[in-house]
């Protein structure tokens, strides 16, 4: 490993203690010392997956918006690093959001899916990553794949409030709302170790996304090296 | 299946995916490592053979 | 305006080759028209039920043959080297951009004024005097896709699977115009107008402006040799 650690790799491990240490906090937490919900019972400990993983999956697309609009303005490869590494980890989060909330709502509405707005909204998500991914990936001339990403990137962040605006209306104007939704907290009421609970699982959630990113764009940064050397090679 | 039976399985199934993308991380950079290690080596070899 | 007469001649352009050999309109025109009867076996369409989904089954037939328009967009520029040519000569991008979106958007119109009277003679409806709104908001929506499939069939034109690649893309793009061009036409198929869905006209309209804007500012970005 000697001369490919240095002084990140140190900060690296430090953000996974971190991040390990909070989430094992969180699944303490999580688990055993929230109380079970008055109506919903133990399930409703998955929100404290639910929850972060998706804020997680809309930080990463802001970071993907961000990329793309750094690489656009400067060129620097590391902007298109960023940006397909956040699109590489969000759609891990999104698609665990969906699985989370698919579980979730097995035992609360007696269905493995529904169309109310928040899966829907993550599921759109989810396809907008994936088309992102795809098309950076297909584009044969590199810096071609990039600019054009970057520009879907901005193009899909724009795009994102509209969606989001079109599937709420869609669905809170064809049924009445429902008593109880998994993804609505009741602030009102809540019980402090519940939110107590949910804090530690979004830091943990936080800490681990950005060393899971961190760790990607470094992979992103040699596989970059690994292509020009070939190209120089070979010309 | 019981309530903690789905939480159970929500958990299992979203630490166990991060589990193997990490290991998949992982595998990719050895493997980049590697090939980046021959590629500097026959590099500085080309150079040698240069002079 | 610079911008403006040079989209005009870049859309002449387009215009004149399409009306010699009409491949993109015809293929389209009989492409939605193909897609009506297919709906009809599909789905079993009786009066009843025709009048509901009248709406979402007229944008959906708009959406593939529009997808079909995108992919030939570009084909005049594939030969001789011609986009190259019109990205060295010092013409706007943007101009470009608009011309292209125009020039699709005047196909799909084309194919959009016959298809929509064709659907309801298929499907023995009565309400004619309502299909002048029809027609407007299907324009409206019809805005909103040329826009954005412009800028995903330039920027995906030397990807791989593009024929695959560009709906991948774009459909889930597209969700709020689908959604408000479907709300807006069912109101105006209920009650005559569009009253009921005010809202869902404004969301359209403004997702128009956002990427129509949008596409001229950076669409010298997606399109470079």
């Amino acid at each position: 490993m000697g001369e490919f650690s240095n002084s990140s790799g140190k900060r690296k491990g430090y953000l996974g203690a971190l991040a390990l240490i909070a989430i094992l906090f969180g699944l303490y937490w999580g688990l055993l010392q929230a109380p079970a919900d008055a109506f919903q019972g133990e399930v409703q400990r998955i929100m404290y997956l639910h929850i972060p993983s998706i804020l997680t999956a809309y930080l990463s697309f802001f970071l993907v918006f961000v990329g793309s609009c750094l690489y656009l303005w400067k060129r620097e490869k590391r902007d298109d690093i960023l940006a397909y590494s956040a699109a590489e980890i969000g759609v891990l989060f999104t698609a665990l959001t969906i699985v989370e909330g698919s579980i979730w709502g097995k035992p609360t509405w007696g269905v493995w899916w529904t169309w109310d707005a928040r899966l829907t909204l993550t599921a759109i998500l989810l396809l907008i990553f994936v088309g992102y991914l795809m098309l950076r990936s297909l584009i044969e001339e590199e810096s071609r794949a990039a600019a054009s990403a970057a520009v879907l990137g901005i193009i899909g962040f724009l795009d994102i409030p509209l969606i989001h605006m079109s599937v709420y209306w869609w669905r809170t104007l064809h049924q009445p709302p429902s008593i109880l939704r998994p993804d609505k907290a009741p602030w009102e009421n809540i019980h402090p170790a519940m939110l107590t609970a949910l804090a530690i699982n979004f830091v943990a959630f936080v800490l681990l996304y950005f060393y899971l990113l961190s760790h990607r764009f470094r992979l992103g940064e040699m596989l970059e090296e690994i292509r020009t050397r070939k190209l120089r090679r070979d010309t | 299946m019981g309530p903690w039976g789905f939480v159970l399985l929500a958990y299992g199934i979203v630490w166990g995916a991060i589990v193997l993308y990490s290991l998949s991380l992982r595998r990719r950079y050895r493997r980049a490592e590697e090939e980046l290690v021959r590629l500097r080596e026959s590099e500085a070899g080309q150079i040698r053979a240069q002079k | 305006m610079e911008l403006l007469t040079q989209t005009f001649l870049l859309l002449r352009k387009d215009l004149l080759l399409e009306i010699r050999r009409r491949e993109s309109l015809l293929t389209m025109f009989f492409f939605g028209t193909l897609l009506l009867f297919v709906f009809h076996f599909a789905f079993d369409l009786g009066p009843e039920r025709v009048g509901q989904m009248a709406a979402g089954l007229l944008w959906l037939a708009f959406l593939f043959t529009g997808t079909l328009g995108l992919a030939q967009l570009f084909e005049g520029e594939r030969d001789n080297h011609c986009l190259e040519a019109l990205l060295l000569s010092p013409l706007d991008r943007g101009a470009f951009f608009l011309a292209k979106t125009c020039f699709n958007l005047i196909l799909m119109v084309l194919v959009e004024i016959v298809v929509i009277p064709l659907f309801w003679i298929l499907f023995n409806l009565r309400s004619w005097e309502v299909i002048p709104h029809l027609f407007l908001i299907a324009l409206l929506g019809t805005v909103g896709f040329c826009v954005l499939g412009t800028l995903l069939a330039a920027m995906t034109l030397k990807a791989r699977a593009r024929e695959l690649l560009l709906p991948l893309v774009l459909f889930p793009l597209m969700i709020p115009v689908i959604l408000s061009t479907i709300r807006c036409m069912e109101a105006i198929l209920r009650n005559g107008s569009i009253d009921d869905a005010l809202p869902w006209l404004r969301l359209l309209i403004g997702f128009d402006v956002i990427f129509l804007t949008v596409g001229v500012l950076i669409f010298d970005w997606v399109i470079e040799v």
